[in-house]
């Protein structure tokens, strides 16, 4: 996978395109849409977010439509204009393994029209976590590689086993790339108010640093750098430690501009 | 939808922690839209009604903590916007109910809509309004009591004054309400600010931010 620039616009904080509206899109290397899931999700109950100036914690909890009628926008032309502008990545998860597959088998026709696919193995807001059950998890890679010929790419959290490991069964199961890291479970106390969601932001930077680093001197994966990458600097940092591409989220909140500055290391 | 910077063109001081800021940027917008400021101190923007005062675009800001006075202090803003769906008042005569904070909004609404204003303040302000004021919750209430053939209401303030007055106001006329839920993109990508209501989950940043109260409290 070619990005020009290696700039990729994350899942779930980028929603379905809407940041086009603030972005040069010839800035973006790839659009990450945000997670569908095989039903359509409510989402967790509000509130949903707590930030500082040092993190946000969000409990989002994979709100989406779901696949069906994802397809269904899909075939009205909803996302046409997004196509038109930027390569675009398919984020993808499910609420058991089947659901994975499920989701595939659907979106197989359509699979040419991204430039990836990219699976969310790791939302730290939903009660299943594929990463804890190595066994069925490379049944399912396997079973996923097997139905989908587009670029794979695995969206790995640190929690459970290393991500190295991981990693590596990966790569073994003949998927392409991985996306390190996503957010990690964490809590705020504000108040009388508890909110529990996944971290993000520029604490998750030396995490996310060396999780990069460990996959890249253990695999050849195509690795999407994600994790409190909120400058120029930050983003130089990763491609040291081997990261392919770089992909920016809750830095968006602060500045969507951020990636226009960021892609200009590449003009 | 667009990326800017303001400067500051006056800070006008209404209490001792709320003041206005005027512009001398304009931009277009629709009543109760708003836009997204960035601060220093939070990694997310943080979201400001947008107004008029003295001919000037402007907001309102009440101090509650480093954001809001980062705000204050600074003479050129980072935003985007403008965000959220624009309040379109029903037929007939309206009155909006007001924090001091939300006077720009108030004066813009004013101007474009065939309502009233009134605003409720704890504390004197130290400059002349042209809309009737009632200085504490006693005369808060007494005034919300007051209120009589008006077709709807707009109530925009606090989450709490925002209640007290649905509570009041409810089987006088439709009311509509500007609700105050955390946000972080402003432009609908997140779904952060999910709000409940009795016709499923309603994002504020492009559902509202005003809803009918009764849609979420009934």
């Amino acid at each position: 996978m070619e990005l020009r620039p290696p700039i990729v616009i994350a899942s779930g904080v980028g929603g379905m395109g809407e940041y086009l509206k603030l972005i040069d899109p010839k800035q973006i290397g790839a659009y990450t849409l945000k997670t569908t899931t095989f039903k359509p999700r409510r989402g967790n109950p509000p509130p949903r977010l707590i930030a500082t100036q040092d993190y946000l914690i969000n409990s989002i909890g994979l709100e989406n439509v779901g696949v069906e009628k994802f397809i269904e926008e899909l075939e009205n032309k909803v996302y046409d204009e997004l196509f038109e502008k930027v390569k675009v990545i398919f984020s993808f998860a499910g609420e058991n393994f089947e659901e994975y597959l499920l989701v595939a088998q659907k979106m197989s026709p359509y699979q040419g029209r991204f430039v990836a696919f990219e699976c969310n193995f790791s939302c730290p807001n939903v009660h299943f976590n594929p990463l804890s059950n190595v066994a069925e998890l490379e049944r399912m890679l396997s079973e996923l590689r097997k139905r989908l010929n587009v670029f794979l790419i695995a969206k790995l959290g640190i929690e459970g086993v290393f991500v190295e490991e991981i990693a590596k069964i990966i790569e073994k199961c003949g998927w392409n790339g991985v996306t390190l890291i996503n957010t990690i479970r964490a809590l705020h106390v504000d108040g009388d108010r508890i909110i529990k969601g996944g971290i993000s932001g520029p604490v998750l930077k030396p995490i996310a640093l060396r999780a990069v680093y460990e996959v890249r001197n253990r695999t050849n994966l195509y690795i999407i750098a994600s994790g409190g990458i909120m400058n120029e600097q930050d983003a130089e940092q990763f491609f040291k430690v081997g990261a392919n591409a770089i992909s920016i989220g809750t830095a968006l909140y602060k500045d969507p501009k951020i990636v226009e500055k960021i892609a200009r290391m590449f003009s | 939808m667009e990326n800017f910077s303001l400067t500051r063109s006056e800070l006008i001081q209404l209490t001792e922690d709320t003041f206005i800021i005027n512009f001398n940027e304009w931009i277009d917008f629709e009543p109760t839209q708003f836009i997204m400021i960035e601060t220093e101190t939070s990694i997310v923007r943080k979201p400001f009604g947008l107004g008029r005062w003295n001919e000037k675009l402007a907001i309102g800001v009440q101090i509650i903590g480093p954001g809001t006075n980062y705000i204050v202090q600074k003479s050129v803003l980072n935003a985007h916007g403008p965000c959220g769906k624009g309040f379109v008042p029903p037929e007939g005569k309206g009155a909006m109910i007001a924090t001091p904070a939300c006077l720009p909004m108030a004066f813009d609404l004013n101007k474009r809509c065939n309502c009233d204003v009134f605003i409720g303040s704890l504390e004197k302000l130290s400059i002349e309004i042209p809309f009737p004021l009632v200085i504490g919750d006693e005369s808060f209430l007494n005034l919300l009591r007051s209120l009589e053939g008006y077709d709807w209401f707009l109530v925009i303030g606090s989450d709490q004054m925002e209640k007290v007055s649905y509570d009041v106001l409810k089987d006088k006329a439709e009311v509509f309400v500007s609700f105050n839920e955390y946000m972080a993109c402003g432009i609908g990508a997140c779904r952060g600010c999910a709000k409940e209501t009795k016709n499923g989950l309603k994002h504020l940043c492009i559902d509202g931010p005003v809803l009918r109260g009764e849609e979420v409290w009934s």
